[in-house]
C-alpha cells in the first residue's frame, strides 16, 4: 500500500502563499536582470570604434602580460628535522577528549584537521556531535588573543605572573575569600590542581555553575535518594519512553550517547526482530526529540507540572491536588494512555523531564520509582558527572562579591557576564573584587572586565583528562604545540600556587599513575593509545521513593500558576549554538537548526494560530518584554507544533565580544532566565509588541519545492509487522522506460552505494558539519543563505505531516495541503539528502563540457577544473543537491568570517581541492576516503574489506543511520541493508536509478495514539 | 657532453689515483696494501671518522701517527676489551665522545695494518682534483673556441676562394678575348622594391610568414604551462649525479615516504647529516665545502664543536621542480609500489635502475635536477591507456575486480584505463 500521507516542507508550501507559487514557477530564486540589461541605454548606443580598439588592445596586452610568467615559483620547505612519526601525506591520529567524549584527532603534518570517533571507547564510541566536529575550526580562530592581557594591554607571562601572585599574596594577607568559577569541570586532574591551589590559599572555594543547568535533577536526587548526582540513563533498556520537554536527542545531558541508546531499539536491526520502542513527548516548543517522538503533544509550560501530577495520580492511584489539564483535552487523553502503558511496561520504561525545577524532578523521581525504573533504565550508582553546577552557589557568589568579601576571582571556562540571567548584578558585584582573572582564549564579555586574561589554549593544544561517568576516565592529549602564546589554566594555577610540580603534563601523568592506572592494570602508554580506561561498572541498585509529595505538588502548582499569562516563553538550548560558548564558529552558525532550518539568528517561535490571532506574520520583528523587564527585538518564526499561548527563544545568541563570526548574531536570551526556589528556571512570561520592522531569517529548507511528490514514505509499526514493505511502495512498481538500454555502466570492481535508515536518523545534523570539515565546504554567511546559496553538500530535509489526516485519498497535490487542518499536531520526518550518485544521472547528460561523468564504481564524478559553470546540471538535478560557487569564498573580503585568512586556512583537508568561483560542486561520497582505503589495501596486497572505508557522515552518525559500502559484495552491511523490504529510492519513478536507498520511517502508533489527536 | 666529460674525468681520476698510489707503494717504507686499506676504511671507518678532521670520532691521521701500531691494532679490534683491561690511554681516549666505537673482531692484523697505513698517508685526492679540474675546463673552453675559430676561418676561406675563382674566371674570359660586360650596378633598394611589386612573391611571402608565425604560435600554445626541462636555481647546489649516480645512494634513503605516501618529500636535513656530519668535503685550506656549510647553517650546527644551536635554525626553501596543479591528486605510493612492475615494463626501466626514472628521467646523471617529463594530463593518460597491469592477477585486491572482468581471464592486456583509471574523479577531487 502506498502512503497517502501529505507532507510539506514549510509553511509557505502549506499555505500555498502567492510568493511561493510565483517563486516555484521561476527557474532561479532571484529574477535574472535580463530585461534591465536589454533595456539599458548601453545596448542601443553604438560602441565607438576607438573604444572597441582600446578594449581589444588592453585585453590583448593584459592577457599577454599575465601569460608571461614562465612558471610560478613554488617554494617547498621540508622539516629541518622530521619527527619520526610524521610522514607527510599520511595522517596521524591521536586520542583526546572533547567535552567529556573520547575522540580521535586526525592531524596532517602537525595540524589537527578533523575529529573522529574513538573506536576504543567501548560503550562511549557513539559518534560525535556537531560541536565536536566544528571544534577544529576554533583552534584556528583569529579572533582569539595572541598574548596574555594585563589591564587590557598586551603583556607577557612574566608580568602576568608577577601581578597575579602579588595580588594573591595581598588577598591572602587580607584573609578575604578567593573564588575559582568554572562551568562543570569533569577533569579529575584539574580538580586536583584547584584543590592544591586551595591548600596554598585556604580561603579558596571552587564554584561550578552551568549556563544551562541541571541542578534541579541533582537536588531532586539528593532529596529523594540521598544521592546528589545526575543518574546514568539507559534509553536502550526502555521500551517506553515518556519525555516532558527533555530534548535528550538534541541537547539534554549527553545527547549522542542517548541517541545511540535510543536508536538501538528503533533501527533496522531492531525492527527486523519485530521490536521497536515507543516514545511519547510532551513539550512546548518543537524540539529535535519531539520531532522523533511517535506521539507528540504540545503543552504549555504551565501545563508541564500539572501533567506530571496527573500522570503520577494515574499511575499510583493517589490523589495529589493540581493535576487538572482542563484546557488541553488531547494531552489529558494522552496522559491516561501513557499511564496505562507505563504500568504495562514496568521496569522497561523511562520518564524524563527537562525542567530544572527541584519539585518537578522530585515528582519525576516518584513516577520512575513507581514504574520500577531504578536499577534498569535509571542507574544512580554509576553516576554521570558531565554536569555538577550549583545554581545557588553562584547566586551566593554574587552576594559575597557584593558584600566585598571576595579578594580574587578566577574564571575558568565560564563567561558569566554573558550567560547568567542577572548579568548586570554580576558585573556590578564583580567590580568590587580587587583581582579578577579570566582564563578565556579571547577578550570575551567576562574577560573584558578582568584585570588579567591568562589565555588558555584549546583542548587540541592541551593536556588533561575527563571523568564523565564514575569509573570511566578519558585523556586529553595535545595534538599541536600551542599556536599562540597561551598557557593552560591548570598550569597557571600550579605556578601561582607554587606547586611542587610546575608542569601540568607531569601533574596529569602523576595523577593518573597514582589514582587511576593501578586500579585498572594499565600503563600511561596504554592510555595514550586507547584514550580511555573504564573500571568495572557497579550494579545499579533499585531505589524506593519515600518522600511525601504534598509540598512538592503545591510548589509545582504555584510555579505553574505564576506562568499562566497570555504568552509563556520557553527558553531553550538550540542544537547549533547550545549555550553560546562556541558562537564564533562559522560552521555552527551556518548549521541550520534541525527543526526550523534557520541559520545565523535566533527568533521567537510562535504557533501558526497564535500568530494569526495576534496578527503577526512570519519575520515581523517583535519587542519581547519579559516579566523581569528585559526586552529584546526578535523576528517571528511560525513553528507548527508550538503550543498555543507559548513562544520559544533559543539561548546562545547575541554575544557581543566573541569574534568576527559570532558578534551580534541574534539576541541574548539568558536574561529571560529566572532564579527561583534555588534553581534557574528556563521559563518566563512576556508581552509582545510589533515594531513594524521585518527581518528575513536565513532559512535553508524553504528554498525548493518538492511539488508534492512521494519522496517520504512511512508506515506504522503495526502495518510494518504485518508487511515489512508497508508504505515503501515496493508492491506497486512503476513500469520502467529506459532511454539507455544499450549503454549500461559496467561496475567492474566496486559499486559504492549508501543506505539511509529514516527510522534511525534523528536529524541531529552532526553529519552536516562533519561533511563541511572533511570536504572543505565554505561558509557563505547569512545574506548568501537568504539567496539560497548555502554550500552544504549534505542537508537534512525536514518534512511535516498531520497526525489526524484521513487515509485513502491518493497522493498529495500541492494545492490540497492548504485545506488540511490542525497545525498543532504535526509529525516530522528527517531525510538526509545528498548526491544520489544516480546510474542514469540527469546532470551528466546536460553538461556541455563533460565535467560531471559516471565512474565504473558507481559514483558520479565532478571535475571542478573542467566545469565552466553553466549550472545546467543543478537545474536538471531532481534532488537539488548541487551547489554553485558564486564567490571565491576562501579569498574574498566579503566572507570575512571563515577562511579569508592564511591562518584559518590551516583547517583545510589537503586531500580535497578547494573550489574556485564559478564551478559546481556536490557530494563526492568522500572519494578521497575511498581512494585512500583502496590504496591502503593495494599496498598491503589484500582484498578491500567491508568497513575499511567510511564516509565522513557515516562515521560521525551516533545513530548509525547511514551505511556506506560496496553493493557488489553481497555480504557487506550496505548490501544487507538494501535487501530490506523497507528500502525505497527517492523519485525512483523517474528511473534515474539513484545509488542511495532510504528505509521507510516507522512510527509506533496505533488507533489509541491516533485517538489522542482527534 | 656531460657524460663524455664525466667519463673522461672519472677515467683520468682513477689513472691519477692509481699512479700516485703505486708511486707511494713503491716509495713507502711500509709494504702495506694501501688500496685494500682504503677500501676497508671506506667500508668500516668512514661513517664516523675522517682523516684530517674530527667527526663522530677524532681525526685519524694524527692519531695514527701518535700511537704505536700494536696498541692501535688492539684498540681497533676491540676497544671495550682494551678498556676493560685497565689501559689508561684507552680509557682516556674513550672520553672523546659518548658514542662508543664499534668493535671489529673479524679484522685480521694485516687488514688493520692496511687501514693504519692508509690512514697515515691519507687521501691524495686534492692534487688529483686540481689536475682534473684544470684539464677539464681546458677541454671544454678550448673546444668551444676552436669550433668558433674553425667556422670563422672556413667562412673566410670560402669567401676568399669564391673571389679567387671569380677573378680566375674573368681572367680566362679576358684571355679568350671576350669582353666582360660589367654587371649593371642596379641599386639594391630598387631591386627590393621591384620584388615587392611582384604580387606573386608578396602572396607567397605572406603565406610563408603566416605559416611560420602560426606554427610558432600553435606550438607555443600547446606548451603553455608545460615546463619540461624546468631547472630552477636551488638554494643548495645539490647534485643528484654525485649522490644517486656516483655514490649510488638509493632514492628511498632520502625520499623516504615515496613508497608509503602520496608525497615523495624533500628530505629533512637530519637525513643529510647522517653522512654530512662526517663528509665535509674540506678544501685544501681546511674550509668545509660552502654547500655543506649551508646545511650546517640551516641547522645551527657548529662543525668544530659538533653542537647544534636551535636558535639559529632556519628552514631551507627549495624551489619546487615538479609542480602538479592543486586540483590533480597524485600518489607516489600508488605508482612506485602498486604499479611498479607495469611502469617498469611500460617505460623500459632496467632492473638495476629505480622505477622513479620512468617519470623523473635519469636522475643519476643530473648535476642539478630538472623536470624530465611534461607532467601534462595527456602524458598521464597515455600511460594509463597503455601500461599493462595484467601482472596483478594474483593480487588479492584485484581478485574482486578481475572476477568481475571476463577479459582478464582470457589473458588479454589490461590497462589502468580498463579499471577506470581514466575517470575524472580518480585524480580530480
Amino acid at each position: 500500500m502506498e502512503s497517502n500521507k501529505k507532507y510539506w516542507k514549510g509553511l509557505e508550501e502549506y499555505n500555498n502563499t502567492p510568493d511561493f507559487v510565483e517563486n516555484n514557477k521561476n527557474e532561479f530564486a532571484e529574477s535574472l536582470p535580463i530585461e534591465d540589461v536589454l533595456s539599458e541605454a548601453g545596448l542601443s548606443t553604438v560602441t565607438p570604434r576607438r573604444d572597441f580598439l582600446k578594449a581589444l588592445g588592453f585585453g590583448l596586452g593584459a592577457v599577454t602580460l599575465a601569460a608571461c610568467q614562465k612558471a610560478p615559483v613554488h617554494k617547498s620547505i621540508p622539516y629541518l628535522i622530521r619527527p619520526e612519526e610524521v610522514v607527510p601525506g599520511i595522517p596521524n591520529y591521536y586520542v583526546s577528549t572533547y567535552k567529556g567524549n573520547s575522540v580521535l584527532v586526525k592531524t596532517v603534518v602537525g595540524r589537527p584537521i578533523k575529529i573522529e570517533v574513538n573506536p576504543n571507547a567501548g560503550p562511549f564510541s557513539t559518534g560525535t556531535d556537531a560541536q565536536a566536529q566544528a571544534s577544529v575550526l576554533d583552534l584556528y580562530d583569529v579572533s582569539k588573543l595572541k598574548t596574555p592581557l594585563l589591564k587590557k594591554e598586551e603583556s607577557n607571562w612574566a608580568e602576568v605572573d608577577a601581578f597575579v601572585k602579588g595580588e594573591l599574596n595581598k588577598a591572602q594577607a587580607s584573609g578575604k575569600k578567593i573564588r575559582v568559577v568554572s562551568s562543570s569541570l569533569n577533569s579529575p586532574s584539574a580538580k586536583a590542581v584547584i584543590a592544591d591551589f586551595a591548600a596554598k590559599y585556604p580561603t579558596t572555594k571552587h564554584v561550578q555553575y552551568d549556563a544551562v543547568s541541571y541542578t534541579g535533577i541533582i537536588k531532586a536526587n539528593e532529596n529523594s535518594f540521598g544521592k546528589a548526582v545526575l543518574p546514568k540513563y539507559n534509553f536502550d533498556k526502555a521500551d517506553l519512553i515518556v519525555s516532558f520537554a527533555a530534548d535528550f536527542l538534541g541537547t539534554w545531558i549527553s545527547p549522542e550517547e542517548f541517541t545511540a541508546q535510543y536508536i538501538s531499539n528503533r533501527n533496522n536491526k531492531s525492527l527486523e526482530k519485530g521490536k521497536m520502542s515507543r516514545h511519547f513527548q510532551f513539550e512546548t516548543g518543537m524540539s529535535l526529540t519531539g520531532t522523533n517522538a511517535d506521539t507528540r503533544l504540545p503543552i504549555k509550560l504551565s501545563e508541564e507540572g500539572p501533567a506530571l501530577i496527573t500522570l503520577y495520580n494515574e499511575i499510583t492511584g493517589s490523589n495529589l491536588p493540581g493535576g487538572a489539564l482542563a484546557n488541553n483535552v488531547n494531552a489529558d487523553k494522552a496522559l491516561k494512555l501513557v499511564a496505562k502503558e507505563l504500568l504495562q511496561n514496568k521496569g522497561k520504561a523511562l520518564v524524563v523531564a527537562g525542567s530544572n525545577d527541584v519539585s518537578t524532578q522530585t515528582l519525576v523521581n516518584a513516577i520512575n520509582a513507581a514504574i520500577g525504573s531504578y536499577g534498569t533504565t535509571i542507574d544512580l550508582d554509576n553516576a554521570c558527572q558531565r554536569y555538577e553546577g550549583n545554581d545557588a552557589a553562584f547566586a551566593e557568589l554574587i552576594d559575597e562579591m557584593n558584600r566585598g568579601e571576595v579578594a580574587a576571582v578566577f574564571f575558568l571556562n565560564s563567561n558569566p557576564a554573558y550567560d547568567v540571567s542577572n548579568a548586570k548584578a554580576f558585573t556590578t558585584a564583580l567590580a568590587k573584587v580587587p583581582l579578577k582573572v579570566s582564563f578565556a582564549d579571547r577578550a570575551d564579555e567576562t574577560a573584558d572586565l578582568c584585570d588579567a586574561v591568562a589565555i588558555t589554549p584549546s583542548y587540541l593544544e592541551s593536556w588533561g583528562d575527563a571523568n564523565t561517568y564514575q569509573g570511566f576516565y578519558s585523556i586529553v592529549q595535545p595534538t599541536i604545540n600551542p599556536v599562540f602564546n597561551s598557557r593552560q589554566a591548570e598550569q597557571s594555577l600550579l605556578m601561582w600556587s607554587d606547586n611542587a610540580i610546575q608542569d601540568y603534563y607531569k601533574y596529569v601523568r602523576n595523577n593518573w599513575e597514582k589514582n587511576v592506572l593501578p586500579f585498572v592494570g594499565k600503563t600511561w602508554k596504554d592510555v595514550l593509545q586507547s584514550g580511555v580506561v573504564s573500571g568495572t561498572a557497579k550494579t545499579a541498585g533499585s531505589y524506593t521513593f519515600g518522600l511525601s509529595l504534598n509540598a512538592v505538588a503545591s510548589s509545582i502548582v504555584t510555579s505553574s500558576k505564576a506562568l499562566q499569562k497570555e504568552i509563556e516563553v520557553h527558553i531553550y538550548e538550540s542544537i547549533p549554538m547550545r549555550d553560546g560558548k562556541n558562537a564564533n564558529n562559522a560552521f555552527l552558525q551556518e548549521l541550520p537548526d534541525p527543526v526550523s532550518k534557520v541559520t545565523w539568528d535566533n527568533y521567537i517561535a510562535l504557533a501558526p494560530k497564535q500568530a494569526e490571532k495576534l496578527g503577526y506574520k512570519e519575520f515581523d520583528v517583535l519587542t519581547v518584554k519579559g516579566e523581569n523587564g528585559y526586552s529584546v527585538e526578535l523576528p517571528v518564526l511560525i513553528q507548527p507544533g508550538q503550543a498555543m499561548g507559548t513562544a520559544s527563544i533559543a539561548l546562545g545568541y547575541g554575544r557581543s565580544k566573541v569574534g568576527k563570526a559570532g558578534d551580534n548574531v541574534g539576541k541574548n536570551a539568558f536574561p529571560f532566565v529566572s532564579f527561583s526556589n534555588g534553581t534557574l528556571k528556563y521559563a518566563t512570561t512576556a508581552t509582545l509588541a510589533a515594531t513594524g520592522a521585518k527581518n528575513e531569517l536565513a532559512q535553508t529548507q524553504t528554498h525548493y519545492s518538492f511539488e508534492g511528490r512521494n519522496i517520504i514514505r512511512e508506515a506504522s509499526l503495526k502495518d510494518f509487522l504485518k508487511d515489512p514493505a508497508a508504505g515503501s511502495g515496493n508492491h506497486h512498481k512503476h513500469k520502467v522506460y529506459d532511454l539507455w538500454t544499450t549503454d549500461k555502466h559496467e561496475k567492474l570492481g566496486n559499486d559504492w552505494v549508501m543506505a539511509i535508515d529514516l527510522n534511525a536518523c534523528t536529524g541531529c545534523s552532526a553529519c552536516i558539519v562533519a561533511c563541511n570539515v572533511e570536504n572543505n565546504i565554505p561558509v557563505v554567511g547569512k545574506d548568501e543563505v537568504r539567496r539560497r546559496r548555502e554550500m552544504h553538500w549534505l542537508r537534512i530535509d525536514r518534512y511535516y505531516s498531520f497526525n489526524d489526516e484521513k487515509t485513502g485519498e491518493g497522493v498529495t497535490e500541492e494545492k490540497e495541503i492548504a485545506h488540511m487542518s490542525n497545525l498543532d499536531n504535526v509529525s516530522v520526518v528527517h531525510q538526509p539528502m545528498l548526491c544520489q550518485h544516480c546510474d542514469h544521472a540527469p546532470c551528466e547528460t546536460v553538461c556541455p563540457v563533460l565535467a560531471t561523468v559516471h565512474s565504473s564504481d558507481g559514483l558520479n564524478h565532478m571535475a571542478y577544473n573542467r566545469c565552466v559553470g553553466t549550472r545546467y546540471c543543478a537545474n536538471n538535478c531532481p534532488y537539488k543537491v548541487r551547489r554553485f560557487n558564486w564567490f571565491n569564498y576562501w579569498n574574498d573580503s566579503r566572507f570575512d568570517n571563515y577562511l579569508n585568512n592564511e591562518f584559518t586556512q590551516l583547517v583545510l583537508n589537503p586531500d580535497v581541492t578547494t573550489r574556485s568561483r564559478g564551478v559546481m560542486e556536490k557530494c563526492s561520497m568522500c572519494i578521497q576516503r575511498i581512494q585512500a582505503g583502496k590504496l591502503s589495501a593495494k599496498l598491503d596486497k589484500r582484498a578491500l574489506k567491508d568497513g575499511d572505508i567510511k564516509t565522513a557522515c557515516q562515521q560521525v552518525c551516533p545513530a548509525n543511520a547511514i551505511v556506506f559500502g560496496d553493493k557488489n559484495d553481497p555480504n557487506s552491511e550496505v548490501s544487507k541493508a538494501l535487501r530490506s523490504e523497507r528500502v525505497y529510492y527517492v523519485l525512483e519513478e523517474i528511473n534515474v536509478q539513484p545509488g542511495i536507498g532510504y528505509m521507510t520511517k516507522i512510527r509506533n502508533i496505533d488507533s489509541e495514539t491516533k485517538e489522542v489527536h482527534a | 657532453m656531460r657524460n663524455i666529460s664525466l667519463i673522461f674525468r672519472k677515467g683520468l681520476k682513477s689513472v691519477f689515483v692509481f699512479a700516485i698510489l703505486s708511486f707511494l707503494m713503491v716509495a713507502g717504507a711500509q709494504a702495506q696494501d694501501l688500496v685494500e686499506g682504503k677500501t676497508l676504511f671506506k667500508g668500516k671507518c668512514a661513517s664516523c671518522h675522517a682523516l684530517d678532521q674530527n667527526a663522530t670520532g677524532p681525526a685519524l691521521t694524527p692519531k695514527m701517527n701518535e700511537r704505536e701500531e700494536g696498541y692501535l691494532i688492539k684498540w681497533i679490534r676491540n676497544n671495550v676489551e682494551l678498556r676493560a683491561s685497565g689501559d689508561k690511554t684507552a680509557i682516556e681516549a674513550a672520553n672523546y665522545s659518548p658514542t662508543e666505537m664499534t668493535a671489529f673482531p673479524t679484522l685480521t692484523d694485516d687488514q688493520i695494518k692496511n687501514i693504519i697505513a692508509y690512514a697515515k698517508v691519507g687521501e691524495p685526492k686534492k692534487i688529483v682534483d686540481a689536475g682534473t679540474a684544470v684539464v677539464d675546463e681546458g677541454v671544454s673552453t678550448l673546444s668551444l673556441l676552436g669550433v668558433i675559430a674553425i667556422i670563422i676561418v672556413s667562412i673566410i676561406v670560402l669567401v676568399v676562394l669564391g673571389r679567387a675563382i671569380k677573378m680566375l674566371e674573368r681572367l680566362i674570359l679576358q684571355k679568350q678575348g671576350i669582353e666582360v660586360v660589367e654587371e649593371e650596378n642596379v641599386s639594391l633598394a630598387v631591386g627590393i622594391k621591384g620584388l615587392f611589386k611582384n604580387k606573386k612573391f608578396v602572396f607567397f611571402f605572406v603565406i610563408c610568414l603566416i605559416a611560420v608565425l602560426g606554427s610558432f604560435g600553435w606550438m607555443g600554445m600547446w606548451n603553455t604551462g608545460v615546463h619540461t626541462g624546468y631547472q630552477p636555481v636551488q638554494p643548495i647546489k645539490f647534485s643528484h649525479e654525485l649522490h644517486a649516480g656516483i655514490n649510488q645512494i638509493d632514492c628511498q634513503y632520502c625520499h623516504t615516504s615515496a613508497f608509503k605516501s602520496k608525497n615523495s618529500t624533500i628530505p629533512s636535513l637530519n637525513v643529510c647529516m647522517n653522512c654530512h656530519k662526517a663528509v665535509q668535503a674540506r678544501k685544501e685550506d681546511g674550509q668545509i665545502s660552502p654547500e655543506i656549510m649551508k646545511i650546517y647553517n640551516a641547522l645551527g650546527y657548529d662543525a668544530d664543536k659538533q653542537t647544534y644551536d636551535k636558535t639559529k635554525e632556519k628552514p631551507v626553501e627549495w624551489v619546487r621542480v615538479h609542480n602538479l596543479p592543486d586540483f590533480a591528486y597524485f600518489n607516489h605510493a600508488q605508482h612506485v609500489v602498486v604499479g611498479e612492475a607495469a611502469i617498469r615494463k611500460q617505460a623500459g626501466i632496467k632492473p638495476t635502475d629505480p622505477v622513479c626514472f620512468a617519470c623523473h628521467g635519469p636522475v643519476n646523471t643530473m648535476e642539478e635536477i630538472y623536470q624530465y617529463s611534461p607532467l601534462t594530463m595527456k602524458w598521464c593518460i597515455n600511460c594509463h591507456k597503455e601500461a599493462d597491469i595484467s601482472g596483478k592477477k594474483n593480487d588479492a585486491f584485484y581478485a574482486n575486480v578481475i572476477a568481475a572482468h571476463e577479459k582478464i581471464k582470457k589473458g588479454e592486456k589490461i590497462t589502468p584505463a580498463a579499471l577506470g583509471g581514466l575517470e575524472c574523479g580518480k585524480c580530480h577531487y
